[in-house]
């Protein structure tokens, strides 16, 4: 007999989700989308998937390279299917401890068979990236081999593959109704007035996920935090190099056509401050614009520092998202307090990153209940007592 | 020189109904920008700025939220902003408009020029500019493509307008008003710096207690268009697939284009 499971949300944690489920010959998966595919915060993400940097610590480097693995794959298979711009990576090393970051991660890199190298020389570094300041840094680490992908293309990349292995996707249409007996969750009601029966639930709705949680009673513990992101014509309107995906521990940065994104971290907001953090509805954020005014003084503040050659750039367009954080900024993965109602959500500024690794092993416990390290770290549990 | 802009605050989307009472527009969008015409309307103001010096003052009626748009415009390098708003005001046609307007650009100094937009996105009359000029008897040029300082005589700009295939070019004595054409310059683009500085500019607001119009001369009151309907166009989701080699599909297009010749 088939598990019946329902997905709630179809960006990148959903699709991945569905696409590893499918992978289970005894699985049948309805993926529940209100909107479309991909879109949402997955179309806001800036899809940087580099082989080091701090926005994932390095014992989960196997997360970091099953991801970038699995996109690289999705490309092979079918050229542009994830979006890759290979760009390179530069991080820059501000101080001692991001500089160890940053060599353990070149080292972990090198192993698995790729480039990567952490330069000292100035002027080195101003080849690659002539825009930069290299005043008060210690040294970058570069590799050639990786960039930045587009969430939305891999959402439905997954979609394709989950719908090739027999998955079902509604789009357009909206969970009202989570169904559930004796505390457990038996199937879902959606805004065309089906029900579906099902053994198990899995809410990947991101930063919808307290709305979503509230139709079981569940108190899903998540905040949200600004992301709020610019896009710059560079002086002259067109660089004469290729600008690679540039992190700094205050802000990432990336080329986006002749334009260069710009967005302020994840792991450097604050869920105290009322002005990077809180907890409000994702359907009234507007397609563009939203940003705060000190976000602007933030980023003209840290151009002028670190990149003054795009400090005048002009603004294109800006846009505002809501990352869904728990309180200590790792996802929220597996089983709930509600029998059959499970997580996949919490995943900050980091879902393309790991969304992959995290589904396949969510996928796995769902159809054979076998546990794993990342589902155990990861565990709704851990944040009961915060 | 010294010149006023005027600028209208649109929705983003053209996500706007028709409300059946007094068919006005209804914008629900939160999401809002500067009227793109506009924005070469402010370019053109800066262009002139910088060849004459001066100040440019740019001026919006709207609701109080379109203090965002002026703060916009303001980033862009425009010196001083005015927020034209009173619950009086609204709802008012072109002329009820106009007169607003003008009442607000009299009140808050001399200018040589007054440049506008030649038509916003939303409502679509290219009306108001021109009516501004004549509530305040100054000459007008509507539909422009270029402004600049006359060379032979510093008392007239030298307009550029498209007639049909050919360019008229006119002396305008000023003080003057003119419509620029969307498209008809590349705006400039504000930058991080520009958009802080923007927030120190000055900002004035005028209601009706800095303008004290007659409230039978504003707004919906003022307003002598009635609008006896208007409605939203029929959707449809048929489609059909035209098929063949090109020649085929184009004379199939010409078919279709000459059934429905007149209908609209």
């Amino acid at each position: 007999m088939k598990k019946k499971i329902g997905i709630i949300g179809g960006g990148i944690s959903g699709t991945a989700l569905g696409y590893h489920l499918s992978l289970y010959d005894d699985a049948e998966v309805v993926i529940f989308e209100k909107a479309t595919i991909g879109g949402a915060s997955t179309a806001k993400s800036a899809g940087t998937v580099c082989l080091f940097d701090d926005s994932l610590k390095n014992r989960y480097w196997d997360v970091r390279l099953y991801g970038f693995e699995s996109y690289l794959k999705m490309e092979a298979e079918e050229k542009g299917s994830a979006g890759f711009d290979k760009t390179g990576t530069l991080v820059v090393a501000t101080n001692e401890e991001v500089e160890r970051t940053i060599k353990t991660g070149i080292a972990l890199a090198k192993a698995a068979g790729y480039t990567g190298e952490y330069i000292t020389d100035k002027d080195r570094i101003k080849d690659i990236l002539p825009d930069i300041s290299t005043d008060n840094i210690l040294g970058a680490g570069y590799t050639a081999d990786d960039g930045y992908f587009d969430g939305t293309m891999i959402s439905n990349t997954y979609a394709k593959k989950f719908q090739k292995n027999g998955g079902t996707i509604k789009t357009g249409v909206k969970v009202t109704e989570i169904l559930k007996e004796n505390n457990k969750v038996t199937g879902l009601v959606t805004s065309e007035g089906e029900k579906y029966e099902f053994d198990t639930v899995v809410d990947c709705t991101g930063p919808w996920s307290k709305f979503t949680g509230e139709m079981v009673g569940l108190n899903v513990p998540i905040w949200h935090t600004k992301a709020e992101a610019f896009f710059l014509c560079p002086p002259g309107k067109k660089l004469s190099y290729t600008f690679p995906v540039l992190k700094y521990p205050e802000f990432y940065a990336l080329r986006a056509g002749d334009n260069i994104f710009i967005c302020k971290s994840h792991l450097s907001m604050d869920l105290s401050n009322p002005m990077h953090a809180g907890q409000w509805d994702p359907d009234k954020l507007p397609m563009t614009g939203g940003t705060d005014d000190y976000f602007i003084d933030f980023l003209l503040d840290q151009l002028d520092a670190k990149v003054p050659g795009i400090v005048d750039s002009g603004l294109v367009s800006s846009w505002l998202s809501y990352r869904a954080e728990p309180v200590d900024f790792w996802p929220i993965l597996g089983e709930t307090p509600v029998e059959g109602y499970l997580l996949s959500t919490g995943f900050g500024g980091n879902g393309v990153i790991e969304a992959p690794a995290a589904t396949r092993d969510l996928a796995k416990f769902i159809m054979i209940g076998e546990s794993t390290p990342l589902l155990e770290n990861w565990a709704f549990k851990r944040l009961l007592n915060k | 020189m010294n010149i006023a802009v005027l600028i209208k605050q649109v929705p983003v989307s053209n996500d706007v109904s028709v409300d059946p009472v007094t068919h006005a527009l209804v914008r629900e969008s939160s999401e809002a920008m500067i009227n793109p015409a506009d924005l070469n309307a402010i370019e053109s103001a800066l262009l002139l700025k910088e060849q004459t010096g001066g100040k440019v003052a740019v001026f919006t009626m709207g609701p109080p939220d379109a203090e965002r748009s002026l703060r916009d415009a303001l980033a862009l390098g425009c010196d001083e902003g005015c927020l034209i708003t009173d619950r009086a005001f609204a709802a008012g046609d072109t002329l009820a408009t106009a007169r607003v307007i003008a009442a607000a650009v009299k009140k808050y100094g001399a200018f040589d020029l007054i440049v506008c937009g030649a038509m916003s996105s939303d409502g679509a009359t290219g009306q108001v500019g021109a009516m501004v000029a004549e509530c305040m008897d100054i000459p007008h040029v509507s539909e422009i493509q270029s402004v600049s300082l006359s060379s032979n005589n510093d008392s007239c700009v030298e307009i550029i307008k498209k007639v049909h295939e050919d360019k008229l070019r006119a002396l305008v004595e000023l003080p003057a008003a003119v419509s620029v054409n969307f498209g008809c310059n590349e705006p400039r683009l504000a930058t991080l710096r520009s958009k802080r500085e923007a927030k120190n500019k000055p900002l004035i607001t005028y209601t009706n207690s800095e303008l004290m119009l007659d409230p039978m001369m504003t707004g919906i009151k003022g307003s002598p268009t009635k609008v006896i309907d208007s409605f939203e166009p029929e959707r449809s989701k048929t489609a059909s697939m035209i098929k063949g080699s090109a020649k085929e599909i184009a004379l199939q297009l010409k078919d279709l284009i000459e059934a429905e010749k007149g209908k609209i």
